[in-house]
């Protein structure tokens, strides 16, 4: 493959360029990318201050849940303590786990990708910088609101996996439950967008010839990250929303004695539970990977082999969620599938181990800081790799399921694959963030605390866990040989949390943060782009990239980006741009201009946060202004993009030509949709596939459905809002109206069929409160009634630009988008209408 | 999309074979019949993944992001085999 495009690659050969660049070029981009000031914090949308924001948030999510750790640490030091009661001790571990997986774990490596990413990939920013504002701060408002409910003893109490029947209403009557339901909700959101962002950052904004085969592995380990997210996080939350649904309005979807299924809640909650362990380690192991080879001062062994390991990662880490459940009683063939598939999963970690000890074993080694993270790090995952296979074995599990050694695996897997990691990468990229790097002499303290604590910590709870030690106990009785494992864990522990006091406190002495430009610099020789010298702008020309390592391979590189010498080596707009560039060989495609601070995202995000809470404290009044109030925050925020352009072509350098509106499977925000409506895909499988569960394992509760016959009217009306909406592109061209039309046409034609659907079941005597089938049947409806509405109020919003003359002609990305939305639309009416019908047909 | 596909054939056909693996033993139950079925699905998925590799082969290997390609779809359909060969013991020699 030559070209991708039609670009011609030997254009490459005019960087760097040899004419003196004009005055003032840098002032201006200086001036465009300027540092916020005083309420503008608030509102910056660059990647360099949304990144250390997130990262600095989540940190503070882990230093709390640690706290939380330490406090059961000390209850278990000693049987019948009373250091908590029984109560709060519930609220605690729940707190921890959920703290740790959903407010520290992906959105830290969430953050390291949007702080990182941009500088690799040498672009001046992700392509979406206010959607990363806003999924900061919906996570940020709404995760501190959540931390909070434990300081009013309203925190959830029923394990960071919530399962029913115990967090039923009628076994969990509090509000409790329903902040952990509701109060992950904004977490969900604000994940999906990072990883929509982070997706399409990758794909589509890496600098001018870096292929795949080039990029950054940690770019690749994001990748693979995002889709992970896309895949897994819609089953969480589907299963949120049902058991919310449930809760407060009695559809028995998990009611065993109605037609419902506690099982189904488990298998959507590993769906998205199991893989969340690989979408925490994949962007770890990729750190690792960056980091092992600096350390080594070499070439990382086996990057193809790596880039293998990801991708398969990433896909048989789906055909393992059900080994959480060995001891539900599955059936057996189920469960031996389920088990070949948990080893399986081991063969792409381990290459990814064995490449990492390659490339220290054949390098010079040098233990500094992140170095001897890095070997922690290895020896921790291994152990935890192990016992992972051992607990894969089902006769095995039976053994240690609910017991203290399920509790050592987990913390090996995620401490060495993902806490130790996190602290390497924090050592190495400091300096580029910072005036100062951290402290070699410290940090050999911080790790010998940190690694000798984990072991001390973890390693006497396999031993209790074997002993037959159950997980989740407040206390225990003396006697039992308990007491030591658990001192000893104890004192671990606690060696562990100091050794994280020790890092703050070199954080307090030496991070000095440093984002438009006077950072510490390239101290461990980085041979990736993050280290050319940089400002707000990132780069100030974006390099030709010819190599994996390329400050290493071209050593002028860095001299020659900085003086302008590549592309952009200023602005072509006079507003903030990056190059877009085509998904494999990264070939210049078009100039974005991207959008720059606003306090909508701010506003969006916090009455986002705001809906979710108030639905929890039963604010419901305020829940729905809240609701209405995002929304408005949204369009306001999308209002102020998609206009039309000055120039239609701008150079970027060297003379090379490339438009600044495109529209179509080329543009950036097209593929932004297509995620974005993979994910509603997902959501809208996940129900179906409760469905077809439930009508298996519930068969004497399943009501004969409405004919397919009956169905034909439905079909009809959502195959003509299919075809109205497709018609809406071409038609643009004419007249900005017609598309305005077809798209209300079409979302009454689905609004339509969606009311016939659910007359018809309504007909044949289906209720949701009724039995498993009706309250799923109901929820799927739910599902397109939401989708209807979103389509009506794209339809309203294109009537709006058209009215206020902001609709571009004849190509409009705003049509583009309302089209492909109406179109996914009606198919997911269609397959919801046959579906239901063939399901527990007769 | 060409190249995603081929980067991701292997993976794809284990997915394809795991999911249809997952959806006999929860809805058709353990019989003869399923066991015949997960039989017919490996030797389908085997042979998927021999004619994915045998369609890779001859393409074109000139330049460096081809090679790579090449070499990471054959891993990628390598271990999909090996999974698949792996998954399926359970229900054919339990």
């Amino acid at each position: 493959m030559r070209s991708e495009t039609g670009f011609d690659p030997a254009l490459y050969d005019r960087f760097p360029t040899k004419e003196p660049r004009p005055e003032g070029e840098e002032e201006e981009l200086r001036r465009i990318w300027c540092k916020p000031k005083g309420w503008e914090y608030l509102t910056v949308v660059n990647n360099n201050y949304v990144g250390i924001y997130y990262l600095g948030t989540a940190f503070l999510f882990f230093l709390m849940a640690g706290v939380l750790a330490l406090l059961m640490r000390a209850q278990l030091a000693a049987p019948m303590l009373e250091i908590l009661p029984q109560a709060t001790y519930n609220q605690v571990f729940t707190m921890h786990g959920t703290v740790m997986m959903f407010l520290f774990a992906v959105p830290a490596v969430e953050a390291a990708g949007v702080l990182l990413l941009p500088q690799m990939l040498a672009a001046r920013d992700l392509p979406f910088p206010r959607l990363s504002a806003y999924a900061f701060w919906a996570y940020a408002v709404g995760g501190l609101c959540f931390f909070a409910s434990i300081f009013v003893g309203l925190a959830p109490d029923g394990g960071w996996f919530m399962y029913p029947p115990l967090t039923s209403k009628a076994y969990s009557p509090g509000i409790n439950t329903d902040f952990w339901l509701l109060g992950i909700g904004f977490i969900e959101i604000s994940a999906i967008a990072g990883a929509i962002e982070i997706i399409v950052g990758v794909l589509r904004t890496r600098a001018p010839g870096m292929s795949l085969d080039k990029m950054p592995i940690f770019a690749w380990a994001m990748l693979v990250f995002a889709v992970m997210i896309v895949i897994a996080f819609p089953s969480i939350i589907l299963g949120t929303l049902l058991l919310e649904i449930e809760r407060a309005f009695n559809w028995p979807f998990f009611d065993a004695a109605r037609g419902g299924d506690p099982l189904l809640w488990q298998h959507l909650f590993w769906f998205f539970g199991h893989p969340e362990v690989y979408i925490i380690f994949l962007p770890a192991a990729g750190m690792m990977s960056m980091i092992v080879a600096t350390v080594a001062k070499t070439e990382l062994v086996g990057y193809r082999l790596i880039v293998l390991a990801m991708l398969a990662t990433g896909f048989i880490s789906f055909g393992v969620w059900a080994h959480h459940m060995f001891t539900t009683g599955m059936p057996p063939m189920t469960t031996g599938f389920f088990s070949a598939a948990s080893m399986a999963v081991s063969l792409p970690a381990g290459l990814q181990v064995f490449s990492w000890i390659a490339t220290l074993a054949i390098g010079q080694r040098s233990f500094n800081a992140p170095g001897l993270f890095v070997v922690g790090s290895i020896v921790i995952f291994v152990t935890g790799g192990l016992t992972g296979v051992m607990v894969a074995m089902v006769p095995f599990d039976w053994q240690a399921h609910d017991s203290y050694f399920i509790v050592a695996h987990l913390h090996y897997v995620l401490i060495g694959g993902m806490v130790f990691p996190l602290f390497a990468a924090f050592y190495y990229w400091m300096p580029m963030v910072s005036r100062r790097a951290l402290s070699e002499r410290l940090a050999k303290w911080v790790f010998a605390l940190m690694f000798a604590g984990m072991n001390i910590a973890f390693l006497p709870m396999h031993l209790a866990g074997l002993q037959g030690m159950p997980r989740r106990v407040y206390t225990y009785l003396p006697g039992q040989g308990f007491e030591l494992p658990n001192l000893v864990s104890t004192i671990g522990a606690f060696m562990l949390g100091l050794g994280v006091l020790l890092f703050l406190i070199d954080l307090a002495r030496n991070f000095r943060l440093a984002p438009g430009g006077g950072n510490a610099g390239n101290v461990y020789d980085g041979a990736t782009l993050e280290w050319l010298p940089s400002e707000l702008y990132s780069a100030r020309s974006i390099p030709v990239v010819r190599s994996r390592e390329p400050l290493r391979d071209d050593p002028r590189l860095a001299g020659d980006v900085a003086k302008g010498r590549h592309f952009l080596p200023g602005s072509a707009t006079g507003h903030r741009e990056t190059i877009v560039t085509s998904p494999l060989l990264a070939e210049p495609q078009y100039l974005q201009i991207m959008p720059g601070p606003s306090a909508w995202p701010f506003a969006a995000a916090v009455f986002t946060a705001g809906f979710f809470l108030a639905l929890t404290v039963q604010a419901y009044s305020f829940a729905w202004v809240s609701a209405i109030l995002a929304v408005v925050s949204i369009l306001r925020w999308l209002w102020e993009t998609d206009r039309p352009v000055r120039d239609e072509e701008v150079d970027i350098g060297a003379g090379i030509m490339v438009p600044t509106y495109v529209t179509g499977p080329a543009s950036h925000g097209w593929w932004t949709m297509v995620i974005l409506l993979v994910v509603m895909a997902m959501i809208f499988i996940m129900a179906l596939f409760s469905l077809a569960f439930l009508a298996s394992n519930q068969p004497a509760f399943w009501a004969p459905p409405p004919s397919m016959a009956a169905g034909l009217p439905i079909y009809f009306l959502y195959g003509a809002a299919f075809l109205a909406a497709l018609a809406a592109r071409p038609l643009l061209k004419r007249d900005a109206r017609w598309p305005v039309g077809l798209f209300f046409a079409s979302a009454f034609a689905a609004g339509s069929a969606l009311w016939l659907d659910w007359t018809g079941w309504s007909a044949a005597g289906l209720a949701p409160q009724a039995s498993g089938q009706g309250a799923v049947i109901a929820a799927l409806q739910a599902l397109q009634a939401f989708a209807v509405g979103t389509g009506l109020l794209m339809a309203a919003y294109c009537a709006a630009r058209v009215a206020r003359g902001l609709m571009t002609q004849p190509r409009s990305n705003t049509v583009d988008l309302a089209m492909l939305f109406l179109c996914y639309t009606a198919a997911q009416g269609l397959t919801g209408a046959l579906f239901g019908r063939a399901i527990g047909m007769t | 999309m060409r190249t995603w596909a081929i980067l991701l054939g292997g993976l794809l056909v284990w997915a394809g074979h795991f999911f249809a693996l997952y959806g006999i033993g929860e809805f058709a139950g353990e019989s003869a019949a399923s066991r015949g079925a997960v039989l017919l699905l490996t030797a389908s998925g085997l042979a998927a993944d021999a004619v994915l590799a045998w369609r890779l082969l001859p393409l074109s290997r000139a330049g460096e992001f081809m090679r790579w390609r090449a070499r990471v779809a054959l891993g990628g359909l390598a271990l999909s085999a090996l999974a698949i060969v792996w998954q399926a013991l359970p229900a054919l020699i339990g």
